[in-house]
């Protein structure tokens, strides 16, 4: 459903940030995405919701390739994902339940639908009674929750969540973390950027991709990985073009 | 319909933004208008003294009446010629009488009438220059009866080199008024598009089309362009209308002006709008 086939990508007239990655994440999974800062976890996921396209490679989300797509189908594809960012990327001047409606909007669908879909999100994120709220009148938490029930109002395949709790304190973040796996647990995928690995500690079982130096080191079982195993295959990356 | 509530919205969120563009575009066309009220007013009176525009051929006294008479058909179907007028001699003395007014008595000792009759040639407007006027009078000096042509040839030069530099000064002084209302408008409206970027990346992220970007964008630049427009459209008028009451009496805009005022500001807030989304629709 989110699938990397021997993807490398970068920025005009850079040296390449991502080089030869491979992965495919199916329905209804969890993973976590690691790695130091910089090491290309953020383009990874541009990758996905195709604000940045492949060097080389091929990216597939749902029906859609990144071979194929025109630019006037990526609308489409966004509608397949539900991304959320570290500032939250809320609309100040709107409510909650215009931000989470927005969403829903943009895709034309009937108005009646709008506001059960926005109403079942925020209570699904503990947010009941703050539909007429304005973002900067919530908390840090609550407003990336309102991203979140954003993010799932219009049902999509996976969520990609790109280090949601970077402005949260620990407790908050966790709690972030269990409605995230609460999401999941209702068979949406969720990839989730994070470089606070405190927020993997007691989750040995659950999947992780490890990002460093543009290339894809580790992919298995948080359980089971060794934070000093050399990469598969290190050095620096070839430049772009 | 979601497109034009989403413009609604937008418009009264950016409520500072939406002000400036409004009140830029507004003094832009206002200037603009201005400019045109200034040109209309000088071309009123350039109209006013071309109409005083004349070719007067003076007759020998003893001119064969029925020659004149022919004469008068013909320079009468001359292309540009509006109407030929035969002045006798009793009535130029007439007039030349009351020319003098007061000193009238001096007419009185008088013993035969030394005015000469005139044949006094009206153009049609748009054929009251040096060029068309000339050829006219050239065709009437060859008449043999004919005494001198005299249609004020200096005074019809000066006017001539007025309507030029008129024409000349306006086109350039409009082009580059035009320029600096386009450049400052636009301005405006790409300071508006670029406060609110972030709002244009939010809604590509969540999957909205480059078309319902637009059309929202798009419809919110005419409203505050419209609106320009009419603030362009009321200061014209008022100012018109402070001329014509407390200074002197100009020629204002007709409804159709003030119109397309309105409409230009429309027209200049799209545009706008859609130079300024442009950049950020195609760099996600």
């Amino acid at each position: 459903m989110i699938e990397f086939s021997n993807v490398s990508a970068g920025y005009a007239k850079g040296a390449r940030v991502l080089d030869g990655i491979n992965f495919h994440i199916d329905k209804g999974e969890f993973v976590f995405l690691t790695g130091p800062s910089g090491s290309g976890k953020s383009t990874l996921l541009k990758l996905i919701y195709h604000d940045l396209r492949p060097l080389l490679g091929e990216i597939r989300v749902a029906e859609y390739s990144s071979r194929r797509i025109s630019r006037r189908k990526i609308p489409y594809l966004r509608r397949k994902l539900g991304i959320v960012f570290q500032d939250f990327g809320l609309l100040e001047s709107r409510t909650v339940g215009e931000n989470v409606a927005f969403a829903l909007e943009v895709t034309g669908a009937p108005r009646s639908f709008i506001r059960r879909r926005v109403s079942e999100a925020l209570e699904q994120m503990g947010l009941g009674g703050k539909e007429c709220c304005y973002p900067l009148e919530l908390s840090g938490g609550e407003q990336q929750r309102v991203a979140i029930a954003r993010a799932l109002v219009g049902e999509p395949y996976a969520l990609i969540a790109d280090e949601p709790t970077g402005n949260l304190d620990p407790g908050i973040s966790r709690e972030i973390l269990m409605r995230l796996e609460d999401i999941n647990a209702m068979g949406m995928a969720v990839l989730l950027a994070t470089h606070d690995y405190s927020l993997l500690k007691d989750r040995d079982h659950v999947r992780r991709l490890y990002v460093s130096g543009g290339r894809l080191i580790y992919d298995g079982p948080t359980g089971s990985f060794a934070p000093e195993a050399p990469p598969a295959s290190g050095g620096n990356l070839p430049p772009v073009g | 319909m979601r497109s034009l509530r989403e413009a609604l919205l937008g418009f009264g969120r950016a409520k500072t933004m939406s002000f400036f563009a409004i009140v830029s575009t507004g003094f832009s066309l206002l200037a603009l208008g201005m400019f045109a009220l200034a040109l209309l007013n000088l071309n009123t009176l350039i109209r006013y003294f071309e109409s005083k525009v004349e070719i007067v051929v003076y007759i020998r006294d003893n001119a064969d009446t029925g020659r004149v008479g022919m004469a008068v058909e013909d320079l009468g179907r001359v292309e540009g010629v509006d109407r030929v007028n035969f002045v006798s001699k009793e009535e130029a003395l007439e007039h030349f009488r009351r020319d003098l007014g007061a000193d009238s008595d001096l007419l009185q000792d008088l013993e035969s009438n030394p005015v000469p009759a005139s044949l006094n040639i009206t153009m049609k407007p748009g054929y009251r220059d040096t060029l068309h006027v000339q050829a006219v009078a050239a065709r009437a000096a060859e008449l043999s009866f004919v005494e001198e042509v005299d249609y004020g040839r200096e005074w019809l030069r000066r006017m001539d080199i007025f309507k030029h530099v008129v024409s000349v000064v306006g086109v350039i002084s409009g082009a580059l008024l035009s320029l600096v209302a386009l450049v400052l408008i636009s301005s405006a409206i790409k300071i508006a598009v670029f406060s609110r970027s972030r709002e244009i990346f939010i809604m590509k992220i969540v999957g909205a089309t480059n078309g319902y970007i637009r059309r929202a964008f798009l419809i919110e630049g005419v409203l505050k362009g419209t609106l320009g427009g009419a603030l362009a459209a009321g200061g014209i008028f008022a100012i018109t209308e402070l001329f014509n009451r407390k200074l002197i009496p100009i020629t204002g805009f007709t409804d159709r002006y003030y119109l397309y005022t309105v409409a230009a500001g429309a027209l200049l807030g799209l545009l706008g709008s859609w130079i300024s989304l442009g950049r950020y629709l195609r760099r996600i």
